[in-house]
Formats: C-alpha cells, structure tokens, sequence
C-alpha cells in the first residue's frame, strides 16, 4: 500500500517538484504551502502517514505547526525540512515530536528513506497500541463488536 | 564490551535453564509487539549513530584538509550531528525508560557550548552611516572598509590628491539588511545551496543579488547620503559623475585582495547614487566573490560592504603601479602599466597597455615596452563610460613621458614607505597633469614556487606571454566565453580565455591552471591567481589551435603550453593553505573541542556513565555501548522463548548464540538449537564464510620472549587468569536480521565486535570491526593492533588505533562490497587470534602478514 505524505512548504515550486517526484516513487502526496492549509488536509485524510514539513513559512511556523500536528493527530510522523540551520530549532524541533529534522538541499533517496522509516514508526506505533487495547478485555470487547 | 558478555551470559543463563515460563497468546502478541518496536529503535539509534560518526569524521577532515569550506559547512555540520545524537538519546530512552534521561541535559549543556562558538559576530551598528573621505584613516576598515581607509589615510596622512568622496559605511550596509529584514533570508539561502557546484552556485548568486537590488534603501540611509553629496559638490566644480566603488572589510588588505571581484560603477550621475550603491552592495554575492570568500575561510558576516562615492577623474592617463615584480620578490623595481585614458583599461586586463620599469635607487627609467594602444576607456558626457578607438598613429605613441612614470613611482614609493609592504597602486593622469591616488593595496606576490625537476622536455604546443602566476599543473582542456561554457567547466581543467575577465576568478578554485590570449600581469584575475597558487599565463596570443577536452600541460615558468599530461606531476596543483588561520577554520576548531574528543574509552570503567560524558562522541559511543546491552536484556527481563537465542548448530569449536531480532531467521525455529541453513541474515553468513575460508593452523609457535610476556602478563592481569576453564569464555553472541547483524565475542584474551548493516539503501549501509585486547604485554598486544590496522587500511577502511584496541570502520557502500568486507574481517577474526604473542619478531611478522595477505587475496572479496 501506498505512504501517505503531505508536503508543507511555502515555496510552491519546491513544493511541485518534490510531489512529483515522490508520486514517480509510488508514494501518494497531498501539497500545502501554509500550515493552516496543512491542518485542513489532516482533519480531512486520517489516512496520511507522513508530513514532511518546511520550518520556515509565512504565518504559523514549522515549530507551532508540529505542536498542532502532534496534538490533534499524535500518530502522524513529522520530519521538518530546513534550509537554516541552527542548533536550536532542530533539537527543539526533535523535542517537539519530529522524527527528524533535515537541512535543505536533501537528496531525493535520503528524504524517501526518512518517509519510509517514519512510515514504519508509525506502524510499529499503531501495532502496539492494537496489541494493547488486545489485552484490556472492556476497550478490546468493545473494540471487535 | 565484558560487561556485555557477561550479562548476555546471565541471561543466557535464566533461558536455558529448566523452568521456561508459559505465555498466553496476548501475552506473546504483546511481547511480540514490544519487541518489535525495541528492535525498530534500536535500528533508529544505529542509523544515526553511523550518520554522527560520517559527520563527525567530515568535519576532522575539513580541520585537517586545505579544502575550502564556509561557514553554512560548520553550521549545517554541526547542527544534523546535533539532532543525530538526539536522536541517539531519544531512542535508548525508549529501549530503557529514563535508565539514561540525564543524557538529554548533558547534550543541552555541550550545544549551548557550540551555539556560542558557532554564533555569527555581531554587525557594526553604532558607527555613523556617511563619512567623508577627510574623516577617515587606516584604522577605520571595519566601518569603511580597507580600500577606502586607505584612501582617507593617503590623503589626510600623506597629503597626497585623491578624489573628493565619501563611504557609505557598513552601519548603513547593516541598516539595509536590517530594515528589509534580509539577514536571516540571506543565511537560509546560502545553507540551502552547495555552491561546489557551479551551476547552483551562479543562481544563488543571482537570487541574493536581486533581494539587495530590490531592498529599499532606509529613510536615514538616504538623508545622509544626500548630505555627503551637498557637501562634495560644495567642495568642487568637477560636473562629472561619481565613481562608486566597493570597500568591503577584508579587501584590499596583505592577506585578501579580491581584486575585481566586487562591482565598481564609473561616472554615475548623482542622481543614480543610491540605485547604484544598493547595486554595489549586492555584488558581495557575485559568484567570484562568493568562491573567493569560500577559499579564504571567510564568514559571510566577516565582509560587511562598505561603499565608497568619489567624484569622477576625467583621466587623460591611467594606469597601476607596482612596487615590486610580483613573480619575484628580490626585484623591486617599480612596474607602471599605462593606458591612454581611464585605468580601467589597465586593469581589466583586456587590452595591450604599455610598461615602463623605474629603478628605485636611480629614480630613472631603465625599461620601456610601449604597445599599439588601440583602445580607451572614456567619459560618457551623461553617465557612465565609454570604450573610443585610438587612431593608428596615436595608438604607437608612449602613453606616459619618463618624467611623469617617475612622479608615479615616487608616489608608488611613498606608498610603499608609509605602509611597510611592496603596493599595488591605481592612479589617474588628469589633463593638467596632477597624478590622483585612485586606490593603494597590498601587492600579492607569488608565494609557489616552480615545480621541482627537469624542465619538461619536448617541443611545446605553444608558448610566448608572460607568465602571472607561477607554476606547472595539468588538466582538459575547458574554453570559457561564457557563464554557460562556465558551468561546464570541469574540476580540474585548464580554463582558456580569450579575455582574462575578472569574473571568471568564480572558476580559479576548480581550475588547474589559467591561460589567455590576452591580458598582463596587472589584471584582477593574474592578482587572483596568484593568490590562489594557480599557475597562469597571459597574452599567449591566439590559442585557437587548444581543442576542447584535449589533455595539457601549463608550465607557467617557461611560459609554453605542452601536449598531453607530463607524469609525475600529481595533479600540478600547488595551492596555498588559505584556510589556515582563517575566522571560517578556527571556529569549526572550537566547535570540535566539544564534538570529536573521545573521553569515554572503557564500558566497564565507572566513569561510564551520563555524568561523564563531556563531547558529542562521548554520548554517541555511551548510547551504541548501552543500546547493544539493552537489545540483548529484553530476553532476561521477560524469559520470552521465541525471542531467546539459539545456539548455533556446527563444526567450529566454539559456541555461538544467534538471537533473532526480526527476519533474521527464515522461519519459526523450534527448540534451543538453529542450523545455519535456517539463517537469512547475509552479513552473518558471509563473515562465517570468511571465519571457515582457511583452516586456522592453531597458535603461532612462539619465542622464548613471546611466551615470558604472556606469562608475565598472566601474573599481573588478573582478568586474564585461565579464561578457557570459564563455561561462557569461549561463547560469542549475534543478534541478526537479514541486512544486520551484531556480533559480540570472545576469543580467549581476544574481545571483538562486528556490526554491519548490509541492504539495499547504500548510503545507510556500514561496517564496524573492533578488536581489543590479547594475552600478551601492551606493546605487542598495541602491535598487533597495528598489524590489523596495516592490512585492513589496504582494503579501504578508515582505521583508529588506541592502545591495543583496533577500531576499523567502512560506510555508505553497495551491499555486496560491504558483504565481501564483512568476509575479509571474519577471516582476520580467526587468524589473528594470539598474533600479539609472535609481535616481537619482525621475520616472523613479515611471514604472517604476507601469508594472511595472500589468504585474503584469495577469498575472492574485497
């Protein structure tokens, strides 16, 4: 089955380009250029997987964007994408839940790895969380009917 | 490592022991589960503990290499080794729930330490935006800028004429950025591009110069300049534009020039002041400034753009004096190259332009070349300049008398006297014959010496011109017209020019040598490529017969142009180190003291601990040594059957336990016992096959000194004190799945590990061996680290010796590369056993070292 990805950059043509390379890669790929387009597409597709999301943007930042993402959507992974470095959005970033924190330019394989990987988080998480609810006989009861 | 052994050996233990606990189907479903996902962060924690180790060994290698690296290199560098050791800490935090939290404060602790360090320095703000010309002296370059300090002292100090003007300073520079909000804009940009590439780095370029040119200049900005101008314009007639000329902190000073680098703007009507200063200002990000800022070790923030505005010389003549030869420093005659008009025409390099050399001691003029000058550089009557032929007749004439060369050399001299170092010196001739100081700099002289050896024998292809920098270096042929052609140009080329533009120094770091068809020894780029120690010739006269790609040999000292590449020559290049000392290098020197150092050498001391850790690789080797510890505990913290490890089925005399951590196995094994068969993982197979390639022909035959230090050895050491009696000394432990496989063991004396990731992603795939101890005294035991280290540095891995401890590790490699390493490190695994004992006899070393080189060459690997 297809990842799941949404891209978050303010930088539409960064944006495009990125979304059709990934959909060559067989990934399915919703775009945002603003954080509160972003939290739209996630109220609306529960199916999305990763968000890959720029740190810096007009408005809501990346920063503020994750503690959203993280507090309506929990299970959802999140790697920042950054074209600045600086020592303490990144560990901040990582604190704030991300999977990872990349710095622009990123090498199309390396950001298809981190989605995947990021995926496979997700699914382990998802997986324990089912394996738990397995053992709690009232939730799991209610859980099968 | 021992630690490890022994509390695999403890739980170990508690599994095969009689009683096995029963589990519900939940139960193993949550067991499973919980599993799955210690194994997930633990696969986490070991990709980016490989990723910190490739950062931290980019970074070393930056501090001891040449090659130029700016500051986005330190910033990005550190800041992904930051999240990687984050990353690090978050998942052993998850393999043991807050065992290790403290790690987490250590790590804020040591990056507020690099955050200081890596800080760009703070811009000048407090000086005044304008200052006039009368104002200023040498010491005012951080606000002014060198050029323009200069300029101030040369007048106010030496009394000397040059140009009404003024600076707009780099306080007004940090009020553009500041009012426009560019800083942090102009920062993520340079991070995100790598300008090694040619194609990358001119769109940069042009991205940071148009936000400049498309800033507003600040209100305050405007009225001062405004100001300055009333002022200039009070104090002369002069209707002619204004020169606007670049003065950023660190040109024109003894160790950086950058010679024509930045933008200069001729004649510009008062009018146009402020459109062409911002223009200026943008040309801090003209590639060649880029590339040169780069070479140097310069931060961005280290060259704040002043501007100087001076009121345009209608020169009759212009022209640069030298006070020296600068290809050869005990000649100091002066060299004034001049033209008939601007002195523009000198120093763009394009255009014949006559010589005269003055004698220091006489004061008289010993030589003179005159040229056909058939080009000037004129005033336009509205603004800018203008390129006027000069009639046949005229062209021939000598652009200066004697008399006039040696008023220039006796004002070059001066120059020379007042700043203590030979000058590089632009002047104008007005029409009634005042000689005005344009700009004085530091003369950059050749530091290279010629290649050592025979002059190259053979008939040139071609030669004639003279020589701008020294040297021999080789390369394909690479024409350059254009920007197009220059984003072609391959590293390592020979450039060929018709014209020696200034703007092609953006290509003098990926050029082996420079040749042109025109131009002198006074252009920008000959002061560039001296600089940057490549060798170069200029005015060769047609090279028309120089075919793209076709391989040549520049030698620069005898001036001719060879066929083919000359052996011997390495790559020709004999750059200058101009990262040395450099703002750029002795931060990333600073930053390391807080990454590299590893302080933390022995699990087992009780210094092993958060506490302690006091750099970056101190918390990446804690979190791998206790992650390795915690993957294995799981099975004695739950005694869960199917996730215990099975000992190994086989022929080898020794025992092996294989713990499965995912598809390590090709399915459910039964029982205490696996087959090798029913292994999938790759890595462990092949290091088996390299452990089994070559019968071990038992222990070396050993010396009466070998054996002595073994004893003595045994009597002081009291771990060593009979290892085989031990039930679990001769166990060794593999936790696999299919593209992984960790292997801790215990040989005897001998402790090792292997860990390797072998897959299909081959930036992620590595392989570390590590090997310590043995039963002899230290020096042989540190021998026989070496030994190892000698034979396996041949086959590509990047080796660290420290004590007796060999550490071997290979990264970011195809698969089936990393597979056949794994194999020639299962071979040294077995047959190095017990080599520490026979390190004392070098005969006996040679004969082992050729025999264990031989047997390697025949595993078919590597």
């Amino acid at each position: 089955m297809a990842i799941n990805v949404l891209l978050v950059d303010d930088e539409t043509s960064f944006v495009e380009t990125l979304a059709r390379r990934l959909t060559l890669r067989q990934f399915a790929v919703w775009q945002a250029n603003d954080a509160e387009t972003a939290m739209r597409i996630l109220a609306d597709n529960p199916t999305i997987d990763v968000v890959v999301l720029d740190v810096k943007m007009p408005g809501t930042d990346g920063l503020t964007a994750i503690k959203n993402i993280k507090r309506r959507h929990p299970m959802v992974e999140v790697i920042l994408l950054s074209g600045h470095a600086t020592l303490e959005a990144s560990v901040g970033g990582m604190a704030l839940g991300a999977f990872d924190y990349l710095l622009k330019p990123v090498r199309i394989d390396e950001l298809v790895y981190k989605v995947e990987d990021a995926h496979r988080r997700k699914a382990i998480q998802e997986e324990k969380i089912r394996s738990l609810r397995g053992v709690t006989p009232p939730e799991s009861n209610e859980q099968k009917t | 490592m021992t630690k490890i052994v022994q509390s695999i050996g403890g739980w170990l233990r508690s599994l095969v022991g009689p009683k096995q606990p029963e589990f519900s189907p939940e139960e193993t479903e949550r067991l499973s589960t919980l599993f799955r996902e210690r194994y997930h962060s633990f696969r986490v924690l070991l990709a980016a503990n490989e990723r910190a180790l490739e950062t931290m060994a980019a970074m070393e290698q930056a501090w001891a290499d040449t090659r130029p690296y700016g500051m986005d290199f330190v910033v990005s560098t550190a800041t992904s080794l930051s999240v990687r050791v984050y990353r690090m800490i978050q998942h052993l935090d998850a393999l043991a729930p807050d065992t290790y939290a403290e790690l987490f404060e250590r790590l804020d602790q040591i990056r507020g330490e690099l955050d200081a360090v890596i800080q760009p320095p703070t811009p000048i703000i407090t000086a005044p935006l304008v200052l006039p010309l009368s104002a200023i002296g040498r010491d005012d370059s951080a606000v002014v800028g060198a050029k323009m300090a200069n300029l101030g002292e040369i007048h106010n100090v030496l009394g000397l004429e040059v140009p009404a003007g003024f600076v707009i300073t780099a306080a007004a520079y940090g009020r553009l950025l500041d009012h426009n909000d560019l800083r942090s804009e102009i920062r993520r940009l340079i991070q995100s591009v790598e300008i090694d590439r040619p194609d990358a780095l001119f769109a940069l370029s042009s991205q940071l110069q148009q936000l400049i040119t498309a800033a507003e200049v600040p209100a305050d900005v405007r009225d001062a300049v405004a100001g300055a101008l009333a002022a200039v314009r009070a104090e002369s007639d002069s209707k002619n534009g204004f020169a606007v000329r670049s003065s950023a902190f660190g040109e024109d000073t003894a160790d950086t020039s950058f010679a024509g680098l930045y933008d200069s703007q001729l004649n510009i009507h008062q009018d146009n002041l402020l459109a062409a200063y911002v223009e200026t200002a943008a040309s801090k990000y003209t590639p060649q400034a880029m590339v040169y800022r780069r070479q140097h070790g310069l931060r961005d923030e280290d060259t704040e753009m002043a501007v100087g505005c001076m009121a345009m010389i209608d020169a009759s003549v212009g022209g640069v004096a030298y006070t020296a030869e600068p290809q050869d420093a005990t000649d100091r005659r002066i060299r004034i190259s001049a033209a008939v008009g601007l002195p523009k025409t000198v120093v763009d390099g394009r255009f014949e332009t006559d010589l005269f050399i003055v004698d220091r001691s006489s004061g008289t003029v010993v030589d003179r070349r005159i040229a056909a000058k058939t080009t000037a550089f004129v005033l336009r009557p509205g603004e800018g300049i203008t390129r006027q032929e000069i009639p046949g007749e005229v062209a021939g004439r000598p652009a200066l008398t004697d008399e006039k060369a040696v008023e220039i050399a006796g004002i070059a001299l001066r120059l020379e006297d007042h700043f203590g170092v030979a000058q590089d010196v632009e002047w104008a001739l007005t029409s009634d014959g005042r000689v005005v100081v344009l700009q004085a700099r530091p003369l950059h002289q050749a530091t290279v010496t010629a290649a050592a050896g025979a002059p190259i024998a053979g008939d040139p292809l071609l030669s004639g011109g003279v020589c701008v920098s020294p040297g021999i270096a080789g390369g394909p042929v690479s024409w350059v017209h254009s920007d197009r052609e220059a984003l072609k140009m391959p590293e390592g080329a020979v450039l060929v020019l018709d014209y020696p533009d200034p703007r092609w120094a953006a290509l003098l770091d990926r050029a082996a040598a420079v040749v042109a068809e025109h131009g002198g020894i006074a252009g920008h780029l000959a002061t560039v490529a001296r600089e940057f120690g490549v060798p170069a010739i200029f005015g060769m006269g047609s090279l028309d017969v120089l075919r793209r790609g076709e391989e040549i040999t520049v030698d620069a000292d005898g001036v001719a142009i060879h066929p083919g590449l000359i052996p011997g020559l390495g790559d020709g290049r004999q750059r200058r180190n101009l990262m040395a000392g450099s703002p750029v290098r002795e931060v990333l020197g600073r930053a390391l003291v807080h990454i590299a150092p590893l302080t933390l050498l022995d699990p087992n001391a009780p210094e092993f601990r958060p506490a302690s850790v006091r750099t970056l690789h101190d918390i990446t080797r804690f979190c791998h040594e206790k992650a390795v510890a915690e993957m294995f505990s799981f099975g004695s913290e739950h005694s869960f059957p199917r996730f215990a490890a099975k000992q190994l089925h086989h022929n080898v005399p020794m025992q092996w336990w294989v713990l499965n951590l995912d598809d390590g196995f090709t399915g459910e094994v039964k029982g205490k016992y696996v087959h090798l068969n029913e292994i999938s993982c790759g890595p462990m197979h092949a290091l088996w096959d390299g452990m089994i390639a070559v019968p071990w022909d038992g222990p070396p035959a050993l010396s009466g000194s070998g054996l002595a230090s073994v004893l003595f050895e045994a009597t002081r050491n009291p771990a060593l004190a009979t290892p085989f009696r031990k039930p679990y000394a001769q166990r060794n432990y593999f936790m696999v799945s299919k593209n992984f496989m960790n292997l801790q063991s215990r040989f005897g004396f001998h402790f090792s590990t292997v860990e390797t990731l072998a897959g299909d992603r081959d930036s992620e795939n590595y392989l570390l061996f590590s090997l310590k101890g043995g039963a002899a005294d230290i020096e042989r035991r540190a021998a026989r680290a070496q030994f190892i280290a000698d034979i396996l540095a041949d086959k590509g891995f990047a080796m660290k010796v420290i004590e007796d401890t060999v550490t071997a590790r290979a990264s970011a490699l195809p698969q089936e590369i990393v597979l056949d390493l794994v194999k020639i490190v299962g071979y040294l695994l077995m047959h190095t056993r017990q080599l520490d004992m026979i390190m004392g006899d070098q005969r006996t070393i040679d004969h082992y070292r050729s025999k264990l080189e031989g047997d390697i060459a025949g595993l078919g690997a590597g």
